[in-house]
């Protein structure tokens, strides 16, 4: 008797099959997961971030679950797209915390983000770990359970002054985009500079962002001809502002921050965009964190800064699930005691996931230094203690290292 | 998961305020209204900055919203009282900007682009996390029911006719009388006036506002809300703003069962998804799910 497999069949066939390996649900190590969210910006102006962390978050994610779960339970991640809109975001934080019973919310990038989900993370005492940079965080975190590991921009403000007063500058003029980012980081620019003996010209101020032109104020930024501007932005409108400032013939030397300054805006911008200063807290190159994170993402070491927001992902999801190890439950007033017990430096220094899940399996305590930064928070906020800061410049259409400050 | 669901719902109730007012603006009276997000933030920052900065009740917050809505919604109809359909759309639409960068830029008073936290909530002692979601809930439902009982009494009565003349032809309208002017303001400042109390709402239910969160992105999703709803009728409407919010929040849960595409994709596809599902939509109905009840004289 033969067999003859019609067309049909086959299709209706493999589509079953498909289907299977498509919704079969995945192999729990343990009883009850252990549940983290992840709430990326991989749209909108976080857009060039945010796929890095998510991708992150689920590096360390699976890596942990082939390795034995935390506490002989599997890792149960859910990932959701912020939007970087505080609107869609809460309602996407609802979902993780009212659904997927999240321990902790990972991942959120702008500030408005990190602000508009802490009254309900605060509520349902869920740990927020973010890269956001507003003063206002460590303010409105009345539990305890907001960890950032991203500098805060005052210290940006401060950090980049310091790196353009060591090229020379005299005199600076600073106007920076209306946003929660940019907003502590004038103060403490003009504070920094003004305090080293140069001077500011003209007051500082701040534009809307998503104007069609910005010629009113260009002209303002450089009327008093200063030696050299700041312009703290996103890289949507910086784009538009810096062919203003290109039009205008101004010779002096501009500054802003590097992620004003990404591969779109050299693309946009083209020869002219050769000379801009920009600084970023970076990722401590050296490291075997760093490197070992490059390793897991499938990227050549080549000395540059890469994945400035992917590492801090890397780290979030680290230090989390390390913390979980450490207090030997998921429930969240323990986890939290625990984060600063395996990121801060009293155990032995481990550089990544596996190594400080090894070390704390084997009852030592750790001290995890990161891909990121060496993720120690202050004692008295969960705010990170220190990171590496990087002045470079655009030459050739690339950025070339032209300072590094190392925390 | 309950939780999550009432809370979705809470949200549905703030979208279907929104859509009731601009029902009453638009799908009965015709004056296009795409400021709807500065007059849900003007509501939303009128309570939230009476009740933490100056300490008033949350009660007495949200009947300030509702004045404020109702001035601005009076002020802005007069001052574009000779515009019509897309010029009125854009002094709408400029308003909503404005209204957006007032707050941005006034940080003296808004706490501009870092956001305002708001703490204060109405009866807040009285229930534990479960028990406010389901108060909360309650209480904007009761909001949506005197909402639609309004509209709804407005749209079958002698006023409710008269705003259906001035849509279709206020130059008839006119012609029989009627105070055409009188009618478009009291109309916008109403619905106005129901959008702000929806701010209100929102305001302290999500107790953290900043301008990012009144974007005309809200007002597109109202808008959605009304046209797959159904443009004058407010049955269909409050199904247009419950399918809006179903298709938004419903598509998170494509996660679950589409494991082959990763998180990145998965958002790309959801916002595919929901453009997809509104040409089907009008393609299919183009007057909505359920359109407008035709009247005949009696």
């Amino acid at each position: 008797m033969s067999h003859t497999l019609k067309r049909r069949s086959f299709v209706k066939g493999a589509a079953a099959v498909t289907a299977a390996g498509v919704f079969a649900p995945r192999l729990a190590l343990g009883a009850d997961p252990i549940s983290v969210g992840s709430l990326t910006p991989n749209t909108g102006g976080g857009g060039p971030f945010g796929p890095k962390i998510t991708a992150a978050h689920k590096m360390i994610v699976d890596l942990v679950n082939e390795n034995g779960g935390i506490l002989g339970r599997e890792v149960a991640l859910t990932q959701e797209n912020s939007e970087t809109n505080p609107e869609t975001a809460i309602r996407a934080a609802r979902k993780l915390v009212d659904v997927n019973k999240v321990i902790g919310v990972l991942g959120t990038w702008s500030s408005s983000v990190t602000l508009g989900i802490m009254p309900l993370c605060q509520e349902a005492n869920v740990i927020q770990m973010c890269t956001s940079s507003s003063a206002d965080i460590p303010a409105k975190d009345a539990k305890g359970l907001v960890f950032n590991f991203q500098a805060l921009s005052p210290v940006w403000g401060a950090a980049i002054a310091s790196l353009a007063l060591r090229r020379g500058f005299k005199s600076y003029s600073v106007m920076a985009l209306n946003n929660d980012f940019t907003n502590s980081m004038v103060d403490t620019f003009v504070e920094r500079v003004q305090a080293e003996g140069a001077e500011v010209k003209g007051t500082p101020f701040y534009y809307n962002g998503g104007q069609a032109s910005y010629r009113s104020e260009v002209e303002q930024l450089i009327e008093g001809e200063p030696e050299a501007v700041f312009i703290p932005s996103y890289v949507t409108d910086f784009t538009a502002v810096y062919k203003e400032i290109f039009r205008s013939g101004y010779e002096g030397q501009v500054i802003t921050v590097s992620i004003s300054t990404g591969a779109k805006f050299k693309e946009a911008i083209g020869k002219a965009a050769n000379g801009i200063l920009h600084g970023l807290p970076v990722p401590p190159l050296d490291s075997p964190a760093y490197k070992w994170y490059l390793d897991k993402v499938g990227l050549e070491d080549n000395g540059n800064v890469q994945h400035p927001f992917g590492t801090a992902g890397s780290d979030q999801m680290s230090v989390l699930l390390l913390a979980v190890e450490s207090a030997g439950t998921d429930d969240v007033s323990e986890v939290k005691q625990h984060i600063r017990k395996v990121a801060n430096p009293e155990g032995r220094r481990v550089t990544n996931m596996l190594d400080g899940l090894a070390a704390l399996r084997a009852g030592e305590a750790i001290n995890y230094s990161g891909a990121s930064s060496e993720v120690d928070f202050n004692k008295s906020d969960g705010m990170i203690s220190s990171r590496d800061f990087q002045l470079w410049e655009i030459k050739d259409g690339k950025d070339e290292t032209i300072e590094r400050i190392q925390s | 998961m309950t939780a999550y669901l009432i809370s979705i719902a809470t949200f549905v109730g703030f979208f279907m305020i929104l859509a009731l007012a601009l029902n009453l603006q638009w799908g009965m009276t015709g004056m296009v209204n795409f400021g709807i997000a500065g007059f849900y933030g003007l509501g939303a920052y009128t309570s939230g900055l009476l009740t933490v900065k100056a300490g008033w009740p949350v009660e007495l917050g949200m009947v300030c919203a509702i004045a404020a809505g109702l001035v601005f919604g009076a002020a802005v109809s007069f001052l574009s009282v000779r515009l019509r359909d897309d010029f009125l759309a854009i002094v709408t639409l400029g308003f909503g900007e404005v209204v957006r960068l007032i707050i941005l830029n006034e940080d003296w008073l808004t706490n501009g682009p870092r956001g305002l936290p708001i703490p204060v909530r109405p009866m807040a002692d009285s229930f534990d996390r479960d028990g406010y979601a389901i108060f909360y809930l309650l209480l904007v439902a009761a909001v949506v029911l005197a909402a639609f009982v309004i509209v709804e009494r407005i749209r079958r009565s002698p006023y409710g006719r008269v705003l259906k003349a001035i849509r279709e032809d206020d130059l008839v309208a006119s012609v029989l009388g009627k105070n055409v002017l009188a009618f478009r303001i009291q109309v916008f400042a109403i619905g106005a006036g129901f959008m702000a109390l929806a701010g209100a709402l929102f305001a302290h239910y999500t107790q953290n506002i900043s301008p990012d969160v009144f974007t005309p992105m809200v007002s597109i999703f109202i808008w959605m809300s009304v046209i797959v709803g159904g443009a004058g009728n407010n049955k269909g409407l409050l199904i247009g703003a419950g399918l809006v919010m179903l298709v938004l929040e419903g598509t998170r849960f494509m996660g679950d069962f589409v494991t082959f595409l990763d998180a990145e994709k998965l958002s790309a596809l959801r916002i595919m998804l929901i453009g997809v599902i509104l040409i089907v939509v009008l393609r299919v109905r183009p007057k909505g799910l359920m359109p407008e009840e035709k009247f005949v004289a009696r």
